[in-house]
């Protein structure tokens, strides 16, 4: 089986290197394109770039990818923050790899997150056979990063311990990293950078020092509002997986509507129309669990259904996703169904049903 | 006549409210140096250039015209200091030229506004100048405007011949006919003032971009001028105004947007890189003040954000957006809630102008006054009482006319309810008692008060409909339940507020299927459903009788689905929730619309279940009893089984309480019942008797004297047939004794009335 998960410098080669190669606008140091072209890359290109079609990575606000690009091009780090699935960590990756031509330094940030992880540690081989000598470290992701003057991705900063924060504050203001058991100090070259994530949700848990914050920019990643937006994120993306697995049946445009149009509206707590208010539940309805949903009655369609796509499937998607965490939220989803399912027409008839088969149980 | 002149005059377009336009204007003016200077604005305000320029008066300031015709109509023309005209007006002043205003008079822009026609919107889909912007990569047409007219420093020759080019391109849109009269007016005085001697070269026009590319282009047809209609009385004067409602003023875009930055902006000369560092400092300085860390560090990293935003987006200078993206991603860490509410008022300001002088009454005044001679109202200053019968418009006009004064806070007339109690005097004036009213009872008194509120008023409106209207908006904004929301309604009713009553029918509506509140729900039902049966002409919504049907039924079922959560929680107030439940049996009885087998499935529900608090099984058993919807044996095999010996007393006792709250003949009715009740007393040990007590005594206090004694009468026929079955029988004497007995009791229990 190949590599399904390659990571975005190597999949979206040919467009890069199109990029980089119809690129006029100069670049700050250290950068593989200049910042208008990254911006192609994100948000995608109706105009091909060198005979090379431009796919939008990101759908969304221009301004917002903007403003990432301004902040990494003024020197500063960047923060990456929002609900869970707003694609927080896939704008990372792809602002990583058109820029430093990699998004594979990375750090995953938890708990347990060691000073190692973000400075260095040794090969303990190669330290008791050689003693401390540059063979014998092996650098964290930062290091190298600051040593190819690349860009360094942090995911989930907020899960580390403070100390760590602590010690990232350091790193970031003096772009160096000491190493006194070989009595040198490392410099960052430039075009050294980091760009971090962080999960409105898991704040609290490990507040930010004011003191880390300063040294970064912020942008917020938005839950998509747009009900048309968010099909066109989930189809594509949808399709995507598809092909990369090599599984699943294309879901209808009509059922991929009637998915979303539920996410949105048990995400805002009230009917598009706005007439009717629903209780929103605990789990977080994301795009990305959306794209799962529909991934997922893909699979279960071709593998258990009829070859297509149905309400049937879609249902137990829906409910394995929705009321995996919490049992209220069953509750939620029910009531859901009972007061705005119910009285619709079409498809909707149909998952009325099919989830009040799985929902009576 | 020769359109020739207007070729050879000066022109200058503007964009009104740009501080581009007016910086490059002043600069043009000094090479021109007109002897006559005429701006777009209502000729009938040329007296009130003389206030306008008045070294007193700071803008900004309005033009405020209005009908006298008793028609409601009005419009203003607001300045700020770096309105174009505003500085062309100064420019002639402090120069010795003669400064004109030449567009429609008041009279017949407010006609003109009044037709249907001319407010023709443009047909779907962006405008022209939004699709070239989008076009250019821009989100909006004002992000482009900024970007490539407000930003780079112009030379006047060059800004004309711009300005210029883009009327002429809109212009080939087909123009609004109105826009075309007005042209041919605003041309026919300016060969006026050619044809009263002075040279064309002389003169010096500034006016709105398409107005002036018609008159280069001479593309102008006179006789337009009069296909206008013909003026209504009015009249025109000049009001301070303030930079949030300036930037109220949606439509006319630039400046508008955010007055203190561009005043900031105009103040440097058109600088907007020192325009954002200022705010930039101003807006740091305010987190501060409320506790955030903001430091100069900060500020200079936005600074720099902004500056490599606008120069990613190819500006020459930062603009608003990129002041406020720059502000969310630095200061505000993200949190753009932040900057919306302390960014966005520092960038709109809160600057209020001044008015020279000039006194005489304000619209809100005059309007006041001709109400109150036309009704022949109380207008010295001494209390008079008076009432009103509700039975014919004219009167209902009056309590309409109080009512707002009250709503907005105008000191005047006080409603005499009546309540005796001073502090709940303000809340029986309205609400849904006032609905129902035939009669009212008022006292008035002016003071100098009222007037200095009516002055005070003017910011929010111009007409009492408009003040009351946004008074009740914002307290429409604030309501946080449904209740809140369905009071505010009534209040829109009686204020004959229709736009408040459309907006409070739909946060009525919105608030209905979240509130979780039975009791907020529960009222505002009440109320929807009694704007129905009795306010239904005054409502005069657009929304239409129909919408408050469906929307009471709505609410009214979303009630029903509050019941057991309400009655099975521990936290509410059985007070409170009893009486909710009262205001839906009400309902669900009397109102035809609301879903009266719902609450009866609900009440029985209550009745049966042992999950809630026994009081509210107690009370739904009542109602339910009372409404013959329970025959009456269920009752009494119901009581049975609730205060048989298997249930805690205290349980009993409070199902009791529930029972007898409703209506206590329903209690002395039935002979079955008295005999449960019966038992369970005398079978209470002493103490849960005393622990009782207080809610027996409750219960029995609210009943008459009659039904008193009829339960006696029960209770003595249950003793008498309990004797019967066991001898000995009582003989005559003992059964007199027995019916003094009977007498004796019923004392005993109004003493015991009076005792506990
Ligand atoms: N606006 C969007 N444009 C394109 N893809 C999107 C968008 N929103 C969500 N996605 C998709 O959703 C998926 C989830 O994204 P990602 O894992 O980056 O979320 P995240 O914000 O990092 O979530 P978490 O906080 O849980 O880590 C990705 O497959 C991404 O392509
Ligand atoms: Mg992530």
């Amino acid at each position: 089986m190949p590599d399904i998960r390659l990571p975005a410098e190597t999949k979206y080669k040919t467009e890069l290197d199109a990029l980089a190669a119809h690129d006029s606008r100069p670049r700050p140091p250290g950068w593989r394109l200049s910042p208008r072209a990254v911006e192609t890359y994100i948000l995608g290109s109706d105009t091909p770039v060198g005979g090379v079609k431009i796919s939008p990575k990101y759908v969304g606000d221009r301004s917002l990818v903007q403003v990432c690009i301004a902040t990494l091009a003024s020197d500063r780090a960047l923060m990456l923050v929002g609900e869970p699935g707003t694609a927080k960590s896939w704008l990372s990756e792809h602002l990583c790899a058109a820029i430093s031509g990699t998004s594979s330094l990375i750090i995953q940030g938890t708990a347990g997150t060691s000073e190692d992880h973000i400075k260095y540690a040794w090969n303990y081989a190669l330290l008791l056979s050689l003693g401390p000598t540059p063979e014998a470290l092996v650098p964290s992701p930062i290091l190298r990063a600051m040593r190819a003057g690349q860009f360094a991705r942090f995911e989930e900063v907020t899960r580390t311990s403070s100390e760590i924060q602590d010690a990232l504050i350091s790193l970031l203001s003096e772009k160096q990293v000491s190493i006194p058991e070989l009595g040198r100090v490392e410099s960052a070259q430039r075009g050294f950078n980091l760009v971090a994530t962080a999960n409105t949700r898991d704040r609290g848990v490990n507040e930010m020092s004011a003191a880390l914050k300063r040294r970064f920019n912020f942008v917020t990643v938005p839950v998509v509002e747009d009900l048309e937006q968010e099909l066109r994120i989930v189809t594509m993306r949808e399709a995507e997986l598809r092909s990369e697995y090599a599984t699943g049946v294309p879901p209808s445009e009509e059922l991929s509507r009637v998915l979303l149009t539920l996410f949105q509206e048990l995400r805002r707590g009230v009917t598009l129309d706005g007439r009717t208010r629903v209780r929103p539940p605990e789990t977080v309805l994301s795009t990305s669990e959306a794209i799962s949903v529909l991934f997922n009655s893909a699979i279960l369609a071709e593998q258990f259904g009829t070859g297509e796509v149905t309400s049937q499937e879609l249902a137990a998607s829906l409910l394995g996703a929705v009321s995996k965490e919490r049992k209220e939220d069953e509750q939620a989803l029910r009531d859901y169904m009972e007061t705005v399912a119910k009285v619709r027409t079409g498809p909707w008839k149909s998952l009325y049903a099919e989830s009040k088969k799985l929902l009576r149980r | 006549m020769d359109l020739t002149p207007l070729t050879q005059m000066h022109l200058f377009p503007v964009r009104h409210h740009s501080p581009r336009t007016t910086a490059v204007l002043s600069r043009w003016l000094e090479q021109v140096r007109p002897d006559v200077v005429l701006v777009e604005g209502p000729c009938d305000a040329t007296a009130l250039v003389e206030v306008l320029c008045d070294a007193r008066t700071v803008p900004p300031v309005a033009l405020l015209g209005y009908r006298t015709d008793g028609t409601q109509g009005s419009a203003m023309w607001p300045f700020a200091a770096y309105s174009p005209e505003y500085q062309a007006l100064r420019w002639a002043r402090e120069h010795g030229a003669r400064a004109e205003f030449i567009d429609l008079p008041v009279g017949v822009t407010l006609t003109v506004k009044r037709t249907p026609e001319s407010s023709s919107a443009p047909a779907s889909g962006p405008s022209p100048v939004e699709a070239i912007a989008r076009a250019r990569g821009y989100r909006s047409f004002e992000e482009f405007w900024e970007a490539d007219f407000e930003a780079p420093d112009w030379r006047p020759e060059q800004f004309r011949a711009v300005l210029l080019a883009w009327a002429a391109v809109l212009n080939m849109q087909p123009r609004d006919e109105v826009h075309r009269q007005r042209d041919a007016f605003m041309a026919r005085r300016l060969l006026e003032v050619v044809a009263s001697g002075v040279a064309p070269s002389r003169v010096a026009v500034v006016a709105g971009a398409a107005h002036v590319a018609a008159f280069a282009a001479g593309d102008v047809d006179l006789a337009l001028a009069q296909r206008l209609p013909p003026a209504v009385p009015s009249t025109v004067t000049v009001i301070p105004y303030s930079f949030p409602r300036l930037s109220e003023q949606l439509g006319y875009g630039a400046g508008n947007r955010a007055p203190r930055f561009y005043q900031r902006a105009h103040d440097a000369q058109g600088d907007f890189r020192r325009a954002t560092l200022e705010v930039l400092l101003e807006f740091a300085a305010s987190l501060r003040g409320r506790g955030f860390t903001a430091s100069l560090d900060d500020v200079l990293e936005s600074y720099r954000l902004a500056m490599t935003l606008a120069s990613l987006r190819d500006k020459q200078a930062p603009g608003l957006d990129e002041l406020r993206e720059a502000t969310v991603a630095t200061l505000c860490r993200g949190d753009a809630s932040h900057a919306d509410a302390f960014l966005w008022k520092s960038v709109i300001g809160h600057q209020v102008g001044q008015v020279s002088s000039r006194a005489g009454r304000n619209p809100l005044q005059q309007e006041f006054w001709h109400e109150v001679d036309s009704r022949w109202l109380p207008r010295m200053d001494r209390p008079e009482p008076f009432s009103l019968q509700l039975n014919n418009a004219l009167e209902v006009g009056t309590s309409v006319f109080l009512h707002r004064l009250r709503v907005m806070g105008v000191p005047y007339a006080t409603h005499v309810g009546s309540t005796h109690d001073k502090r709940n005097e303000e809340q029986a004036a309205g609400g849904i008692t006032a609905l129902g009213r035939v009669r009212e009872s008022w006292k008035a008194r002016w003071t100098p008060a009222t007037d200095a509120a009516l002055v005070e008023k003017l910011a929010l409106g111009i007409t009492l409909e408009g003040v009351t209207t946004r008074v009740l908006q914002a307290r429409l904004d604030a309501a946080k339940t449904t209740g809140a929301a369905a009071e505010i309604l009534l209040e829109s009713v009686l204020t004959g507020c229709s736009r408040t009553v459309d907006a409070a029918l739909r946060a009525v509506d919105s608030h209905a299927a979240m509130d979780e509140d039975l009791c907020s729900l529960a009222s505002a039902a009440r109320a929807l459903f009694g704007l129905m049966a009795y306010g239904s002409s005054r409502t005069r919504s657009e929304l239409g009788d129909d919408a408050v049907a469906a929307l009471g039924q709505r609410t009214f079922t979303q009630a029903l689905l509050r019941v057991r959560e309400a009655c099975g929680s521990p936290a509410h107030d059985v007070f409170l929730v009893s009486n909710a439940l009262r205001t839906l049996h009400e309902a669900a009885l009397s109102q035809p619309l609301a879903d009266k087998e719902g609450w009866l499935a609900e009440a029985r529900g209550l009745m049966a279940s042992t999950e809630v608090n026994p009081t509210f099984s107690g009370l739904a058993m009542g109602l339910l009893y009372l409404a013959r919807e329970l025959p009456e044996d269920a009752v009494a095999l119901a009581l049975e089984r609730r205060l048989s010996r298997a249930v805690a007393p205290g349980a009993s006792a409070l199902f009791l309480e529930g029972y007898l709250q409703v209506n206590a003949l329903a209690l002395v009715r039935n002979r079955e019942v008295v005999r449960t009740l019966d038992v369970f007393l005398r079978g209470l040990r002493a103490e849960h008797f005393i622990q009782a007590l207080p809610m027996l005594r409750r219960a029995f206090g609210a009943l008459s004297d009659a039904e008193r004694r009829h339960l006696l009468q029960h209770v003595t026929a249950l003793a008498q047939s309990n004797e019967a079955a066991s001898p000995p029988k009582l003989d005559a004497k003992e059964q007199a004794a027995m019916r003094d007995l009977n007498a004796d009791l019923g004392k005993m229990l109004d003493d015991l009335d009076g005792l506990l």
